[in-house]
């Protein structure tokens, strides 16, 4: 096991930088999650951590250890790639003995560790199927026994579960974190799917543009955003543009469309927008920050009632309520949320 | 994406499906087939069966004599040796030529590919006849170099009118039909299978041999038949190249045919040809669905 440090890594095609002067920490054991939308870069940093490709500037170390040329074969990386990049020609137990009888370990060691990684992700009984008489969740746990049974020192897993059905992709999710917490390994899990990255994570690095946007914990990155652009991928979220009128009692006094209100935040002067998630804002009349409104559209999501209700000076804000009482469209609201609960980041991106 | 929603092939090939029967749709392919091709290869297999008449290419007697003829004469076994013998050759030397070049148009970026693929395909657009003339003018005791050879006070090369003039024309000939068919396979190997081999410590050269070579087989298989078959039935380059100092049952056929006027004979060593290239191939093919047996089927 090893950390692993990038440091100011630069990598472009041609004239465009996929990756931008990227400095990122994995901690021995963590998993971490690179988060973004595609053509973000975090598949480019996952190959690049995986010595596919070489960066332009900057150095990639492993538990303080240069790997920054090192070709892939002898970084001891385990990988899963989204679509698994099984080898068709062998069978499930070749593929998984593939690492292992290329570093030169005598037949019954790799017999023997074969047998053991199977049982670890249930499949024994599979070991002479080719992989395409498998189905997809068979062969993802294919394509995690052959990456772990060289013992990496660092796991990157990219987009694991893309291609599985939402059923099957709850289950696996929770086996991978349960088994990364087993082995302790170093993960790295690219996916841009930001329900996965808090369920998984232990942090999680925001990517945009190839730049790093922010590194936290997933409550961190949910409740403290650092920036509109993260507030906006990671879940729902309003957003009230305002002057911050000053400090008190530790909140910050912002002026907004829809009044003056009491927020957390690390601005202290000039223009921000406060980000209100949906479930922050409740349905009462003496709260701190009181904004009256019109409900105009609702739709029932079976655990939530999701809202879109008409405030002061034309601003629109997103609901969600516990379906305790129905409220109907055209129905007054006086909604209220806790400065806590808010958060104000730079107006500027 | 949501799968239970998809519909699954067959359905689709059911929606899909014109309201013609199947049988229908091969009329017209069926229809020229029978026509031009079953019914001159029957002919051709009675044809092999009757005898030579005195003043006539052939009598309405059956008689086994041909193959017989055919088959205990050690000359005729020379012949079909030093013909399968010469496609074998021919297919091994494709095979070592095209597969680099297979990889590099398999592997070319951007504009480089479609380029190499025309440069390869460019001389199909002239016939082997062209290009076996185009062959003699390089090769000939008065080509262009043994011309360069003499120059240079090195004597001169025997480069055609024998086995090394024929297989220079007939690798130059089916060249691209190996390499299309293997750049075919390989660019089916989604890269990401390589990348894994390399990331589980395996040197370039050995994720190459491992799971390049493999995966690529299928292609290596279909180029090596197909060139096997073209040679083996090369008439004339051997011809062209070879003179008539390197006889192929291609041109003893045709000899029999035109010159001696014997077409039963003919006949019966076309069909001596025929039946041994398919048991050829019969092997052959066995031979490759043991070793192809991870495609799924």
């Amino acid at each position: 096991m090893a950390s692993v440090q990038l440091a100011e890594v630069t990598k472009r095609f041609g004239s465009v930088a996929a990756v931008r002067r990227l400095t990122l920490e994995v901690r021995d054991g963590e998993l971490l999650t690179l988060l973004g939308p595609s053509g973000c870069g975090k598949t480019t940093t996952l190959r690049l951590v995986a010595g596919f490709l070489a960066p332009e500037e900057g150095r990639i170390r492993f538990g303080g250890r240069d790997v920054t040329t090192l070709p892939p074969e002898h970084r001891n990386v385990g990988i899963v790639f989204q679509n698994y990049a099984l080898f068709p020609h062998m069978t499930v137990a070749q593929n998984v003995a593939f690492g292992l009888e290329v570093r030169g370990r005598p037949a019954s060691e790799v017999r023997a560790r074969v047998g053991e990684i199977l049982e670890r992700v249930q499949l024994q009984g599979l070991e002479q199927r080719y992989p395409h008489q498998l189905s997809g969740g068979q062969q993802q746990r294919v394509a995690l026994a052959r990456a772990l049974v060289i013992n990496p020192q660092v796991l990157l897993l990219d987009e694991p579960l893309a291609n599985l059905d939402a059923k099957l992709r709850e289950e696996v999710r929770f086996y991978i974190r349960h088994l990364q917490r087993e082995l302790g390994i170093t993960t790295i899990y690219v996916t841009h799917d930001q329900a996965e990255a808090m369920v998984l994570a232990d942090r999680i690095a925001l990517l945009r543009d190839g730049v790093l946007q922010q590194v936290a914990p997933p409550e961190e990155v949910y409740r403290r955003p650092r920036s509109r652009w993260v507030a906006d991928f990671v879940g729902l979220c309003n957003f009230l543009p305002g002057q911050v009128l000053g400090r008190e009692d530790g909140s910050l006094v912002v002026d907004t469309p829809v009044g003056v209100v009491r927020c957390a935040g690390a601005a202290d002067a000039g223009r921000v927008v406060v980000c209100v998630r949906p479930e922050s804002l409740r349905q009462d009349a003496g709260g701190t920050n009181r904004i009256a409104g019109v409900v105009r559209e609702r739709t029932f999501l079976g655990n939530l009632l999701d809202l879109r209700v008409s405030c002061p000076r034309g601003v629109v804000l997103r609901v969600q309520l516990p379906p305790v009482r129905d409220v109907r469209p055209g129905e007054s609201l006086a909604l209220a949320f806790e400065p806590q609960d808010a958060w104000a980041v730079p107006e500027e991106d | 994406m949501a799968r239970a929603a998809e519909l699954t092939g067959p359905e689709v090939r059911r929606l899909n499906r014109l309201s013609l029967p199947p049988a229908l749709l091969l009329v017209p392919a069926g229809l020229f087939l029978v026509v031009f091709f079953l019914v001159p290869y029957l002919n051709m297999v009675r044809m092999s069966f009757l005898t030579k008449a005195p003043g006539a290419a052939f009598s309405h007697v059956l008689t086994v004599e041909n193959y017989l003829r055919v088959l205990q004469d050690a000359f005729y076994w020379r012949v079909i040796a030093r013909t399968f013998w010469l496609a074998g050759l021919t297919t091994l030397l494709t095979l070592v030529l095209g597969y680099p070049l297979a990889y590099t148009i398999a592997r070319a970026a951007g504009p480089r590919r479609p380029l190499l693929l025309m440069l390869l395909l460019a001389p199909l657009l002239v016939g082997a006849v062209v290009r076996s003339y185009g062959w003699m003018i390089w090769l000939g005791r008065m080509g262009l170099i043994n011309q360069a050879l003499r120059a240079l006070g090195w004597g001169e090369a025997e480069l055609m009118y024998n086995t090394l003039g024929i297989l220079i024309g007939l690798v130059h000939v089916y060249l691209p039909f190996m390499v299309l068919a293997i750049a075919s396979s390989l660019e089916q190997i989604p890269a990401d299978v390589e990348l894994a081999a390399r990331s589980l410590g395996a040197s370039p050269w050995r994720a190459f041999w491992r799971v390049t070579w493999p995966l690529s087989l299928p292609g290596v298989f279909s180029g090596a038949m197909l060139v096997f078959v073209l040679a083996l039935s090369a008439y004339v380059i051997p011809i062209l190249l070879g003179g008539n100092n390197v006889l192929v049952m291609p041109m003893l056929i045709v000899q029999m045919l035109l010159d001696a006027f014997h077409w039963p004979l003919g006949s019966a060593m076309a069909m001596v040809l025929f039946g041994l290239a398919s048991l050829v191939l019969w092997l052959y093919v066995k031979a490759m669905n043991r070793a192809l047996r991870w495609i799924p089927r």
